[in-house]
This record gives structure tokens, sequence and C-alpha cells, in this order.
């Protein structure tokens, strides 16, 4: 293995050949690569050899080194090279990228054949960063790279965004739903960095805006984030938040072609959901208890009459007389699967990587399915030796079908079914397959409004089909040595088709079998079409040139002029009266009643864009970046916007002074410093800085007149929102480079902050407040990255412990700030809250508290300004706690390997978030009817026979307010994956015409600590929002023909 | 090969320059708006003032079209909740409060209105927008063109005076601007215009108005003559109450006598007009029509037609803000806040309290009935006992606008779903939902929990099927003949007592119920007719949101709910339970409160000129 620090000239991680590999050609990294002819004249030994891996297959490129003498060569097609040598004897270094390098010593002419064994850490040598790749040697900005093996895309995970959970320092990595078709995970890169638009942007082999969760995860190579100035400048207005880019597989530096073959199969169960009760005759009691606090027993809603009635004939009756289990009728046990077949290969003039995939994912709620179909290819011709031309196409394709929009409820105010789940009673038969009926509520004194959440789920569907169409073509031409120039064009396209056919149906009453009053869907149910389509050009020019003067500055600049368009358009028409159930085009409806609209928007953005980078002696570095965009966002004159960088770096382990001190335990080390700045237009509407009238119509008797308003404002002066960030790093290599560190700390101001302004109420009334450039958010913090891998004998094992911490500030706001949890000199969302005293116990207890209408059961507020009363002037702020998210997140990755078999763990944590526990299903102040307890209803309210309960009081008073009582941390420690596999022996494999064959089992989010009481730490969700996290079991396999 | 090399990089440079030629979006940096009309392309011919107007009736209508929700500050009806889109001023989002249910209860209300204060001004902005436009045109108009600019800036100024008269109703003195604003700037620390002032130039606007607006409106939905007269009396009206019996939560405000008379006066002049020059009549003729029994619905007296489409455009309306049905997306939602479950799954916000049902007078007599008497419906003899509350006969023989405006157990309306007709549905208070059998006939039962009364509205709830709960039509009144015949007795009898032509008026209105004729007694002086002009003022307008201005005016809170520190005023239903208490125990301040409204807090926190009401410092 590695036995010592390579001392020659060039040092096996300047190999820059892994993916781009035209793009760092190896005359780079062999000056001088072939010697001069006169060189062959003299007095020489010739030594061959083939050069092997470990399957014995050739390796096409391979560098064979004349140790110490910078004489060099590279293998041929069939792994074949021939060495002249001026010395008898020496060392040869053989090394290629993705393999061990290795020295063999020779005398005199001999041959010398190698095999070569594969490197998994030297994978990293090369990072892929905007516009090109770098030598990760020579960084100086702060990027984590991420390689998508095998492991990573056999999770059984919904998308490629939640495969970065607990991967990168700084990501942060939300899981908000577990709704299939919607449990995209958020990205957040360092922190909240604008209250707009904080996402980072996604860039797909060079094309930006790609969705990262309509990817096939197996056709990912590699995956790196941008995080600081530097490293994201060149895509200025884009970059604001961060880059994630992702570069996809291809066939390069393949000899042979490969087919592979990936499946894995998933049973899905939630972490932890609702546990509403099944017992409506209890439940009825419980309206009773609420009852009871104001009320006397004649005036409840529920007669005892009607609760013994049920109690007796539920057990016998359960048509008429339902206690129904709703969360057992509304859910199931979920699947995951994906299919995903991949060839690849190459030559020595083109490669190719082809790929189709399927996912298909059945959500714990019934009728929520999501199935994706992926297909991707990939090509590259070399034209001729300076020319190179290729493709990259995806083209994908989903189904959604779903109820609401969050699942099982949605939190639009206009959509007033979306709250409905907490009203779901037990009393309720769901359906009936005798009589086709679907049920409603029974029970006298019960609310009509009542909900039978299997009708909505079964007969109110939204289907979304979306196709999009990715697809790159780029040509580059060096026409002299290091100067290269290249055309890119990019063109996106997608389309998506929603429609809902609602079936009508009404709530029938078994017991009397009539219908009841509500109707669910009305008899002239219609139908809806949506379509939306955009597409996207993107047109870039670039012209690079790199060169070493001398023999120790290596220079590159670049230089690039793109030009960006965006296209949407949408299209929405309905219909009532449905011609027939089974019919969803608009045009099956009857024409007396219908709607349209239509829209359309367009957006440009041009780019001038140009880097330099300079490495002298190897030592130093220096990058410096610029980008200059300009928005049709904004008026002429504030349309441009500059956004600059530069950096430095040291490798001081490289310097004489310091490497007899380091060189024992010590590989490299380098440090880095860059700061510079990032924009940001996400926060202005495309047409919004234009002086626009709005429609506003009236009616002239039965005729609609045209009517227009001035409701816009226009800030004239308004432009980019714009950041700038400072960043210091250490990249460290200990111990022959088995253990590593990287060390970051960021202080990142974002200034400008697009936001609508404040204005006079006399004039938001008719105005839409202009927006301004507001404000000033202040990120910063400090991100570890450290990792351990060894070996001993056959174990493999590695650790990585990654982990960040953020804190974020308000430093400025322009205008007039409320009392609220947005505060200058505060973190943007800091929890603001009530202190409690606890639940009173007494009425001594209510008596020894400020006044505040409270009795025995309720909570206590503390007059924190001890004016006598509890006002909004008794909150408290917590300059440490945030609402949002958390300010610190770990992750610990794990990984075994013995023999075939291979283990890995992930664990991720959080902490430095609160927030309140208060949503629709643990309301303690529910009404007096429909309401659906659960059983924490039944256990934790304080009465007077249940002192220690966990709960106020039922219907008590100021029980739901936001105070401590109810904040709960949401601190957590996840064990998020485990995974192990067996890979079977290569010799049994061959004689069935197998390359490989792996078998795993996996399983996802297995268990969790935390003292949240609610679903889940990491749900973000609103307070209607019942879709739990997923729990999943996989196993599948991955078959290399 | 060299040559083949050429010919290769000479296709790849054209290639090259072809793809940047074709790619290069034309005008990547100009985006012009595809759906907003550009402001540049306004403003060029005289169809555009009309088109502007028209803006500007859109977004002033929803700051008066959901008046009905200030009857909740009443005794007569409960406004439980309402059914306002938070955010979307035309889906009511001016009288959208965190508390509904609070914002229009009989108390406590008065710090429930900063979005009505801010879109009031909106309207503010939409008029001068308009007026300050057209005024522009007007030196280059042409003698044809001139009236018809001049009657849009009337219209606009009409609209500017009734917004303005909104706001010193509700808040006294308030900032009063009248030209287009272009940036915060500008009105960042207006301070409060006193009261006379604003009036003065409402007054001004409403005379602008009457002298350019066209004696009779062509198009339904725009203001004539009669409008502005109207509300002009209207104004001096209110001026002279305050006047009259004072407003001391408003600082600085000095009540003058001779002020009063003199607006009383000109209240009734400006009225008086309204009623004779214009040709104006009550709704078919004042002739009370025809009436079904208790438990009937077939046949309903004209009072309850004149709240329905069928009314729109009635010389009664003298004023009104359209709005269109299906797919326009300008419907009122008078059947969602006033009907129940059955009709078109609306929601009830709204019900007429127990109490109302005492102060419809009998036919026969043309007096108060001895008072209904509440009983529980399980207690044997309930439903046939006499003056029970339960028992449908206790309501024959009563004014004919009970039955066009409430509805009590058994009573029917007919329910629609999807559009059509379902059935006739029967109302029985806490039996919601029912099957019942009715003299043989399967019904099921008015589905609402919305009312805690026994009674329910039937005025405003359309009996013809074919539109949405939120797609009504009905053109929604601010000025009806009957209230300014009203108006025009309480000012001609506040100065000069009861005059034969306000007799005659009152009996007109009187006569919509088949009332007879008020007796001698009931004109015998100026006290006792104002009370005959109060309960006409109660029965025939409630539900459209005057009795809360009228008492706060009259300074009626304390004779209406009793003098501060009292016991509570009780609402009850029609099965004898207590459902509510008001005013218990209630403090001098809160009666302060509820006289006059708080100046948003939030604007003053910005706007330190902005001074606050006394009672809410």
């Amino acid at each position: 293995m590695l036995n010592s620090f390579p001392l020659s000239l060039c040092p096996r991680w300047l190999h820059a050949r892994w993916i781009l590999w035209a793009m760092a050609p190896a005359a780079l990294c062999l000056p001088p690569a072939t010697a001069p002819a006169a060189f062959f004249q003299q007095q020489s030994v010739v030594i061959k050899g083939r050069v092997t891996d470990e399957h014995n297959l050739p390796l096409p490129g391979v560098t064979v080194a004349l140790k110490g003498t910078g004489t060099g060569t590279t293998t041929d097609a069939n792994g074949n090279y021939t060495l002249r040598s001026n010395a008898n004897s020496g060392v040869l270094e053989f090394s290629f990228i993705g393999y061990a390098r290795q020295e063999a010593a020779f005398t005199g002419a001999s041959t010398r054949n190698i095999v070569l064994r594969s490197d998994q850490k030297a994978l990293g040598e090369v990072v892929v960063v905007g516009y090109g790749t770098q030598k990760k040697v020579n960084l100086v900005g702060a990027v984590s790279a991420v390689k998508v093996d095998e492991k990573i895309a056999g999770r059984a995970l919904p998308n490629a965004s939640s495969a970065l959970s607990g991967m990168v320092p700084g990501l942060a990595v939300n899981q908000s739903s577990g709704m299939a078709g919607r449990n995209s995970a958020t990205l957040l890169i360092r922190g909240l960095g604008t209250v707009n638009n904080a996402n980072p942007l996604i860039v797909v082999d060079g094309m930006p805006d790609v969705d990262i969760n309509r990817i096939n995860l197996n056709d990912i190579e590699s995956i790196s984030v941008l995080k600081d100035a530097t490293s994201a400048s060149v895509y200025g207005s884009r970059a604001a938040n961060g880059v994630i880019l992702i570069t996809t597989k291809s066939g390069k530096g393949m000899r042979k072609a490969q087919i592979n073959f990936n499946g894995n199969l998933a049973i899905v169960k939630p972490t932890k959901a609702y546990q509403f009760m099944a017992d409506y005759p209890r439940a009825l009691t419980m309206h009773q208890r609420g009852a009871a606090v104001s009320q006397q027993p004649a005036a409840w809603q529920f007669k005892n009459g009607t609760i013994d009635q049920w109690m007796a004939l539920g057990m016998i009756d359960p048509l008429r007389y339902p206690n129904t289990d709703w969360w057992d009728v509304i859910s199931r046990t979920g699947n995951i699967q994906n299919y995903n077949v991949s060839a690849s290969g190459g030559g020595e003039n083109s490669n190719f990587f082809i790929s189709v995939g399927v996912q298909d994912e059945k959500g714990l709620q019934i009728n929520n399915d999501y199935k994706l179909y992926n297909a991707r290819f990939n090509y590259d011709y070399k034209i001729r030796k300076n020319m190179n031309v290729g493709v990259r196409f995806n083209g994908n394709w989903s189904k959604l079908t779903y109820a609401l929009e969050d699942g099982f409820t949605d939190d639009a105010p206009t959509n007033t079914a979306g709250f409905d789940l907490q009203y779901a009673i037990a009393g309720i038969t769901p359906y009936d397959p005798v009589s086709g009926h679907y049920g409603g509520v029974m029970a006298y004194g019960e609310d009509a409004q009542a909900y039978n959440p299997y009708t909505v789920y079964m007969n109110t569907l939204s289907r979304m089909n979306r196709q999009e169409a990715n697809g790159s073509i780029y040509f580059d031409w060096s026409p002299v040595k290091g100067l290269t120039g290249r055309v890119d064009y990019i063109l996106t396209y997608n389309n998506q088709f929603r429609w809902n056919a609602n079936m009508p149906n009404q709530a029938f009453n078994f017991q009397t079998n009539t219908f009841g009053g509500r109707i669910y869907v009305g008899e002239n149910a219609g139908i809806g079409n949506f379509t939306n389509t955009g597409y996207k050009t993107l047109m870039n020019g670039r012209l690079s040139y790199q060169n070493t003067f001398g023999k120790n500055h290596e220079l590159s600049v670049m230089g690039v002029y793109s030009e960006e368009y965006w296209y949407t358009r949408s299209q929405s028409s309905s219909r009532n009266d449905r011609l027939h159930p089974s019919l969803h085009e608009v045009d099956a409806a009857l024409t007396d009643i219908q709607s349209a609209g239509g829209n359309s928007s367009a957006e440009g953005l041009r780019s001038y864009i140009g880097r330099l980078n300079y490495t002298a002696f190897n030592k130093y570095l220096f990058e410096a970046n610029f980008r200059y965009d300009g928005s049709s966002k904004f008026l002429p004159g504030s349309q441009y916007g500059l956004f600059s960088s530069a950096a430095v770096g040291w490798r001081f382990t490289e310097e004489s002074f310091i490497k007899p001190f380091t060189s024992r335990f010590m590989n490299s080390g380098k440090l880095r410093v860059s700061y510079g700045g990032l924009g940001n237009n996400s926060g202005v509407g495309r047409y919004e800085q234009q002086e626009t009238l709005n429609t506003s119509n009236y009616m002239s008797g039965e005729d609609i007149v045209r009517g227009f308003v001035y409701r816009k404002m226009v800030n004239r002066d308004l432009t980019w929102e714009a950041n700038t960030v400072f960043n210091i790093g250490l990249d460290l290599a200990f111990l022959d480079n088995r253990l590593t560190a990287e060390l970051d700390y960021y202080n990142r101001l974002t200034k400008g902050m697009l936001q609508s302004s404040e204005m006079s109420i006399l004039l938001t009334g008719a105005y839409e407040a202009p927006r301004a450039n507001m404000g000033n958010l202040r990120n910063r913090g400090v991100e570890a990255n450290i990792t351990w891998s060894d070996k001993v004998g056959e174990f493999r094992y590695g650790v990585n412990l990654n982990a960040s911490y953020n804190a974020t500030n308000l430093e400025k706001w322009n205008e007039f700030l409320g009392k609220g949890y947005t505060f200058i000199n505060m973190p943007y969302h800091f929890v603001y809250t009530y202190e409690d005293l606890g639940i009173a116990q007494t009425w001594e207890d209510v008596y020894n508290a400020t006044p505040q209408g409270a009795s025995p059961g309720d909570i206590l507020r503390k007059d924190l300004n001890g004016d006598g009363r509890i006002t909004g002037d008794d909150k408290k702020a917590y300059p440490n706690l945030q609402r949002d998210r958390p300010t610190t997140n770990a992750a610990l990755n794990v990984n075994l390997g013995w023999k075939g078999i291979d283990v890995a763990f992930l664990f991720t944590a959080a902490t430095g978030r609160k927030d309140y526990w208060i949503n629709n299903y643990n309301n303690v102040n529910y009404g007096q009817q429909r309401y659906a307890f659960t059983w924490e209803h039944w256990n934790n309210p304080w009465s007077w026979e249940n002192r220690g309960g966990a709960w106020p009081r039922l219907l008590g008073s100021s029980n739901r307010e936001e105070t401590t009582f109810w904040l709960d941390d949401l601190s957590y420690i996840r064990l998020k994956n485990i995974q192990v596999g067996y890979t079977i022996p290569q010799n049994l494999l061959k004689r069935i015409g197998v390359n490989s064959f792996r078998i795993f089992g996996s399983t996802e989010n297995v268990a969790t600590i935390t003292s949240y009481r609610g679903l889940d730490p990491e749900l973000t969700g609103n307070r209607s929002n019942a879709y739990p996290l997923n729990k999943s079991y996989s196993i599948g396999v991955n078959v290399g023909l | 090969m060299k040559k083949n090399q050429t010919i290769i990089s000479l296709t790849a440079v054209l290639a090259g320059v072809i793809i940047f030629a074709t790619s290069c979006v034309k005008d990547l940096l100009d985006q012009q708006p595809t759906t907003d009309l550009g402001a540049n392309a306004f403003w060029k011919t005289e169809a555009d003032a009309t088109i502007a107007l028209m803006g500007a009736y859109a977004d002033v209508r929803p700051l008066f079209d959901r008046d009905y929700y200030f009857d909740g500050h009443g005794e007569y009806v409960r406004n439980r909740g309402n059914a306002v889109t938070n955010g979307n001023l035309q889906r009511g989002d001016a009288y959208h409060a965190s508390s509904a249910s609070s914002a229009y209860a009989p108390s406590g209300y008065g710090q429930y209105f900063d979005k009505m204060y801010r879109y009031l001004y909106g309207g503010v902005t939409r008029t001068n927008y308009v007026i300050e436009n057209v005024q522009r045109m007007l030196p280059n108009a042409t003698a044809t063109s001139l009236p018809e600019l001049e009657r849009v800036i009337g219209e606009a100024r009409l609209l500017r005076g009734m917004i303005y008269f909104r706001l010193i109703s509700m808040w006294g003195d308030v900032p009063y601007f009248s030209k287009v604003i272009n940036s915060n700037a500008e009105v960042a620390d207006l301070a409060r215009l006193p009261i006379g002032q604003v009036k003065d130039s409402i007054i001004a606007d409403f005379d602008y108005a009457f002298d350019k607006l066209p004696p009779d409106a062509s198009e339904p939905g725009r203001a004539s003559k009669p409008a502005a007269l109207a509300f002009r009396g209207k104004l001096q009206l209110y001026w002279a109450c305050w006047n009259q019996f004072g407003w001391p939560e408003l600082q600085g405000f000095v009540p003058d006598a001779a002020a009063a008379t003199a607006a009383y006066n000109a209240a009734a002049e400006d009225f008086r007009k309204v009623i004779n020059d214009y040709g104006l009549e009550l709704f078919r003729g004042g002739e009370p029509g025809e009436i079904d029994p208790p438990g009937l619905a077939e046949k309903l007296p004209n009072y309850y037609y004149l709240f329905t489409p069928i009314a729109n455009g009635d010389p009664e309306i003298i004023m009104s803000f359209a709005h269109g049905g299906t797919g326009t997306n300008q419907g009122e939602e008078l059947m969602r806040d006033f009907a129940g479950r059955n009709h078109e799954g609306s929601q009830c916000w709204i019900t007429p309290r127990y109490e109302i049902a005492d102060r419809y007078q009998l036919i026969s007599t043309g007096d108060f009935a001895p008072p209904l008497i509440p009983m529980n419906p399980a207690t044997p003899g309930a439903r046939t006992a006499d003056r029970s509350a339960v028992n449908p006969q206790s309501y024959v023989d009563r004014d004919y606008r009970m039955k066009s405006t409430i509805q009590w157990d058994y009573e029917m309306s007919l329910g629609f779903a999807s559009l059509k007709v379902t059935n006739w549905v029967p109302w029985i208070y806490k039996a919601g939902n029912q099957e019942v059998i009715i003299n043989g006939e399967k019904y099921i039962s008015y589905n609402t929990d919305g009312s805690n009364s026994g009674y329910v509205f039937r005025k405003f709830v359309r009996n013809t099927p074919g539109l949405g709960r939120s797609d009504g039509n009905y053109a929604w009144p601010v000025m009806r003949l009957a209230d300014v015949y009203l108006m025009y007795a309480e000012a001609t009898n506040a100065v000069n007592g009861p005059q034969p032509d306000a007799i005659n008026l009152l009996n007109k209105i009187r006569h919509r119920g088949n009332l007879p004729p008020l007796s001698g007694t009931k004109t015998a002086n100026k006290e006792v007719f104002f009370d005959a002009i109060e309960q006409e003022r109660i029965i025939e307008l409630i539900g459209e949101g005057h009795r809360g201005f009228d008492l706060r005016r009259w300074r009626a809170l304390e004779r209406v709910w009793g003098p501060p520190y009292g016991d509570a005023v009780l609402r009850i239903d029609t099965h004898g339970e207590i459902v509510s208490r008001y005013y218990q125990n209630t403090p001098e301040r809160t009666y302060q409160q509820n006289y006059i409204f708080r100046i948003p807090p939030g604007e003053r926190d910005r706007n330190p000129k902005l001074t606050q009401n006394t009672p809410w410092l």
C-alpha cells in the first residue's frame, strides 16, 4: 500500500483525469511528459511491461515514470508500455487515478508486469468545480465532495436530496415530509443565507436549475458542494446560497463495456404516527368532560343515552355504531422499489453511459403513489486529437397521485377540507361495500361536518404527470496547447399536467338508511385540467488557457460568456358536470359552467465570468473570480451586479523549513483563505419592477366590465441582494493519509435582503409595498470533517465524523420592527416565549401567581416584567435558540469491510432548535363536537383525579399560548441508516459470466433519540400536517455483467 | 490531413457562430409582462377614464358590501364569525378580524378594525387615482366628452366621500389626503385632521358629485344624482347627531346645538329632494305582496324579494355595488353567511337573535304582540301552546317582513346542492340534519350549528338555484329609499317634531309589512315618533349593518344595554336557555371604547404624529 510520501515532481494526486479527461490533459501532470527526441539517441536501456488491474484486465493510460528523472510514458490501449532509461537501474513509478501508486525497481533492460489495485481514497483527488475541475490539493475554496457509490445508491431513498443527509458538513438536509412524491429534503448550505429563497443552486453536468429530486441516484458519479464565495462565485448571482454540482457517470477511461443492474425493494413504516382513539363512546365522554367545564349536564351536546347506546351496540353492529380506527383505514405499509439498468463503456475516441431506471413508491397514505422513470444518455466523442464533442441527455417522467397538498391535510386557508383530519371522529363508517355508501355522522348531536377522510382520500384525488427533458451539447477545441475554447448549449424542457375529476358522493347515515346533510362531492362534479410548461436555454462560450511557466509557475485563466433564459407558462381550465365519472379531460363535461386561466412569464440573465488560478512551487495558491450578471428582473441602471472573490492557499507542509518537523506524521497541510461576494435576485418577481396596472373588473348589470387599478409602487432603486463571504480553512492529512481533516470557519454577511418594505397603513390597502434592499443578515459558523480509514489484514474500516455549527444574526433592518421573533441583533426567528410556572395544582397556586384568569389545571405564565398583568411584554427572547432549524448538525459515518462483507452505519444529530408542540391533534381546547381525540387526550390532561397529568386541563384558559410549557427541544440523535452487504467472490462468479454481484440489506431511520413530543424532530410542516416520516427496510442487489 | 483539420476547424467556428447568433435571446434583459398592462399604455383615450373608474368601483365595493357583519354590534343579530378570505380584498379582507366573533359582538369590538381602516384608505387611493388622472384630461377634452369625464370624476368623488364618511363615523378625526401618493414619505407622518374639516371635504366631494352625476344612471351599479344627495343628507344627519348628542370620546370635538339644527335641516332638505325629485318609489310599489302560512314558503312577501337578485337595479335601491355570478369572480357570499349546509354547503355565520321576534308587530293591531314564551319542545304541548316560541302558529298575523326575514321552527326554505334544487328544508332548532316527516312527506332538516337563538335568516337567502354559495349576484344596497324615508323622518322630527309627510313615509314602509298606519299615540310627540322611527329602522333595515352605527350616533348604548357596571343583558333562545350575556359589570371605559374605534397602534408605532383616541390610550 502506501508506504512513503511520494517525492517525485508528479505526486499521484496531480493525475487529473478522473472525470473530465479532456479538460485536464495528462500533459499538465507530467512536465515534460515525453522527453525530447534527442534524449533517445543516448545509450539507454528499455524497460517494457504490461499494467493490469486486479481482474487482469489491461489498464490503458497509466503513467509510468522513472523516479527522480521526470522521464515517463503512459500505457497504451492494451496496457503495454515501453520506457527507455539512461541509468541502468532505478525505480519505476506507476500511477493511475483511482488506483494505489506502485513502485517497481529494475536493473537493466527488463520486463515488469504490474497489477495495480484500486484505491478508493485516491478518487477524491480531482474535484468538480464550477466550469471545470480542480485538483484537490490546489483547491482554495471551501468545497466538499461526495462520491456516490453503490452503497449510497443502494439505500431505499426516495430522492437524491435525502441522500445528502449527513454527508457534508455545513449542508443541512432536512426531511420535511414523508409523503410519496413530496418527500424531498430541503437543503441549506451554511445556515439561512437570506429570508428569500435560500435554496442552493443545483447544477447537473453544467446545467443549472435541474431538480435534484428527479435525478436517478444511480446515475450520479459525484456531488460537489461549493460553500464559499471563491468556489461559487463563478455562479455569481445564482450562487448566494451555495452550489451543489452533480456530475453524472460517463464511460470515460473504461476499457470494457459494462452492464449494471441495481434493484432494491423496501417496505416503509412510519417513524411515529398519531394515535387516534378508535373508541367513539369514549370520545363522546371526552366531549362531555369538555362541556362540563362550562355547562350544566342538561345543556351538553351529547347525552348519556347516546353514549351508552353506542357502547352497547358498537360491539354487535359496527356498521351502524362504528368505532373506526382511522389511522388503520387511511394508512398502509408503504413500499419503495427501485430498478435500474445501465451500460457504459469507452474507447480511444468515444465513451458512453446509458441508463434507464424506474422508482415506484407507494406512500404510507392510501392512494398516495409516486412513480418516476428516468433515462439518461451521456456520450463524448473525440473528433480530433484536440477536439471533443459530447451530449448529455436526461429524460424523466413522473406520475403522482395524492389527495391533498400535504397528503392527509392541506394548510392552505382556501382549502377548507385541508384541516379536517382533526374532525375524523371514530363514529363514522368509512365505507360500506355492500351498499357502496360512504358514511357520515350518525350520533345524536354530532356535527354533520365531521370528517370521513376515507372518502376524500378515495374520491377527491389529484393526479399529476410531469415530464422533463434536459439536454446539453458541447464542443471544445484546443487549437494550441493549453488554450481551449468550448461552447455549451443547454435546453431543458418541462411539461406538467394535473387533473382532478372527483367522484360524487354523499355522507350516508346507516342508522336511518338515508343520506345525511353532508355532500362530500356534489352531483355536478366537474373536471379540472392544469397544464404548466416551461423551458430554459443556456448558452455558454468559454475560453480557457493553462500553462506552466518556468518550472514552478502554473497559471490558468478562464473566461465565460453566458446567456440564460427562462420561460414558463400555465394554463388551466375546468368545467362542471362531468359527462361520466370515468372521464377526466375537460372536453368530457358540459359547457354551461366553465372557467379558464392562463399566464406566461420570462426572465433573462446575461453573465460575464472570469477565473484565474495561479500556483507557484506547488505551495502558493492563488485564485480570483468574478462574475458580472445582468438580470431582466431589475430596471435598466440597476440590472448589473459584479460579484468577485479572491483566495489564497498555502501548502505549508511543502515548505522545506516545516517539512522536516511534520513529515513523520503529516502528509500534507494546506491553509486557505477566501473572501468575496455573491448575489441573489430570487426575492423579486419577474415583472415586479415594471410599472403595470392590474385588472380589477366590475359588473354593469349582467355584464362584466373591464377595470384597471394601479396597485404597484415601484422602488426604482431596487437592486441585487448581495453577500460577502469570508472563509478560512485548513486541510490536513496525517499518518499516511489514514487520518484527514478539513476545518472551516466562515463569516457570511448578506446585505440588502430583498423584502417588501413596510408602508404606512394608509397605503397598504391599495399598493403592494415595493420591495426594498432591506436588511443585513450574518451567518457565522464552523465546520469539521474528519475521516479515519485503515486496513488491518483483511479488515477495512473507515470512520467519518462531520459537524457544523451555524449562528445567524439579523444585523440591520431598514424599517420599524415590532416585537416578535424577528429582531435586530438576534437570530432570525429566535425563540420568543412566555415562561411557564407549570400547571396550577391548587387554587393556592393560582392566587400566588399573577392574575391571568387561570384555574387549577391551567398553565400559569410568569409575569416577567412584574407589572401585575400577563401581556406580550412578558415574553422572553432566547438569543441562542431558533425556531426553524438547528444550529448544530453532526453526522457519523462508519464503514466496515471484511472480505466480501461490508457494513455501514450512518448517525445524524442536530441541536439548537426549539419549537412549540402545538398542533391540531393535541388540542386541549377542542370544540363541542366532532373532534378526533388521540389516546393522549384520554391519558394526559390534568384533572383532580390526575394531578400529575402531562397536559393542562381540558378546555381551560390560555392553555394553547406559546409558553415554554409547549416549547420542545428538537435536538435528536438518529440512526439514519444501517447497511449490510455481501459481495460474492469473483472466482465464483466468473463461471456464470458475471463480473460482480452484491446483495445487501438496508434500513432507514432506524432509531431516534429525542425529547420532542411531536411526530418527528426533523419534520418541519405545519400544524395540521400528519404525514409521518418513513422508516424503511430494504433488500437489493447490484449485478455487473 | 492538414486540410481536413482546417475544414473541421472552420466548421466548428461556423457552428459556434451559428449557435451564438441564434441562441442569443432578443432583448434578453428586457422582458415585458404578459398579462398586466404596462402603465405607459394607459391614460391614452377617454375610454380609459371609465375603465379606471370601474377598477375603483371594484375595489371600493368590498369596503361596503359586507356591512351586514356590522349588525353584530346591535342587539338583534348574532355574528359568530364570517366567511372572509384572509388577505383577499375582494373576498372580504376589509372585514376580516383576528376574532370575527369578537369584532362583531355587541361590545368590545373597537380594536378589531385595523384592516378596515387600512382598506378604507386603500379606497381613498383608488379614487384619488381616478380623480387626479381624469382631471388632467379635462383641459383637452372636447365639449362632448367633457360631461362624461366630469361624471367619472363625480362618481369617484362620491365613492371617496363615502369612504371618508365611514372613516370619520368610526374613528372621528382621521388623516386626510386627496391626491395620488407616489411614495411612503408623503404620508408617513400625516397627522389626524379634525372631523369638521374632513366633513367639509366630504361635503365638497358630494356637492361635486351631485352637480355632475346623471339623474338616473343607466348602468346598474353606477351612481346617480339621488345617491350623491342621499349620502350628503346622511352625512349631515350624522353630523347633526354628533352635535346633538355629543361625542365625548373624540378629543377636541365640541358639540354645537346650532350646528346640529342646521345640519338636521340640511339633511332633511337633501332627503326631501331624493324623495320628491327623481320619481323614486319603493320596490313593487311598496305593496306587501303575498304570503304563505307558517310551514310553507311558496309565496313570500315582496320585502323578501327586495333582497334577492330580482331587485337589482330597482329604483328603491338608490345606490348599490353590483356583483357577478358564476365565473365572474365577483360574487357576494350572502348565502354562505346567512344560510346553512343544505344551501350549497353554506355556513350560517349570521343569525337573528331571539329578541328580534317580539319586535315584529301584529297586522291586526299595528302594535306589538304579547311576548312569545320560550319553551323547550320536550315539554308536553310546547309545540301547540299559545304564544309558545316553538309553536309555528305563534307567528301568524305578524308584519310580513317577519316571514321575509327570519325562519322559526318548521319554516321551510329551498335547499340546493350542486347548483340544483334538492328539496324543501324545514328549520328545526337543535334538531338539524335529521329525517323528519311533515304531512307525510320526508325531509332532511336544516343542518347548521350556527344558530343559538332558535331562528335563522331568510332575508338575503336566495330561493332560486344555479349559483354557488360564494357566487351570488345580488347588488348590495348601500343606500335604499326606505332608509332615506326614515332618515328624513328622523331629521325633521329632531327639529320640528312629527310632520305629516314624515308620518306618511313611515306608513308607506309599514304598509310593506302589511301593517296599518301608525296610530295617533305613536305620532303624538317627538319622543314617541322617534321610537316609531327607531322601531322601523330595526325591522326594515335588519341585517344591513345600520344598527351599530345608529346606536353610537344616538349615544344609545346605555339605553339599550344599561349603565356601566350594570347587570348583564341576557340573550336567550326559543327554548328559554341563556345563550349569552352582554355588558355584565362592564366598566365605563368599555362603553367609551365602543363609541369610538381604535386608531391602529402599528401605524402609531411608525408615525409619532398620529394620536390615539383617548379611550384606547
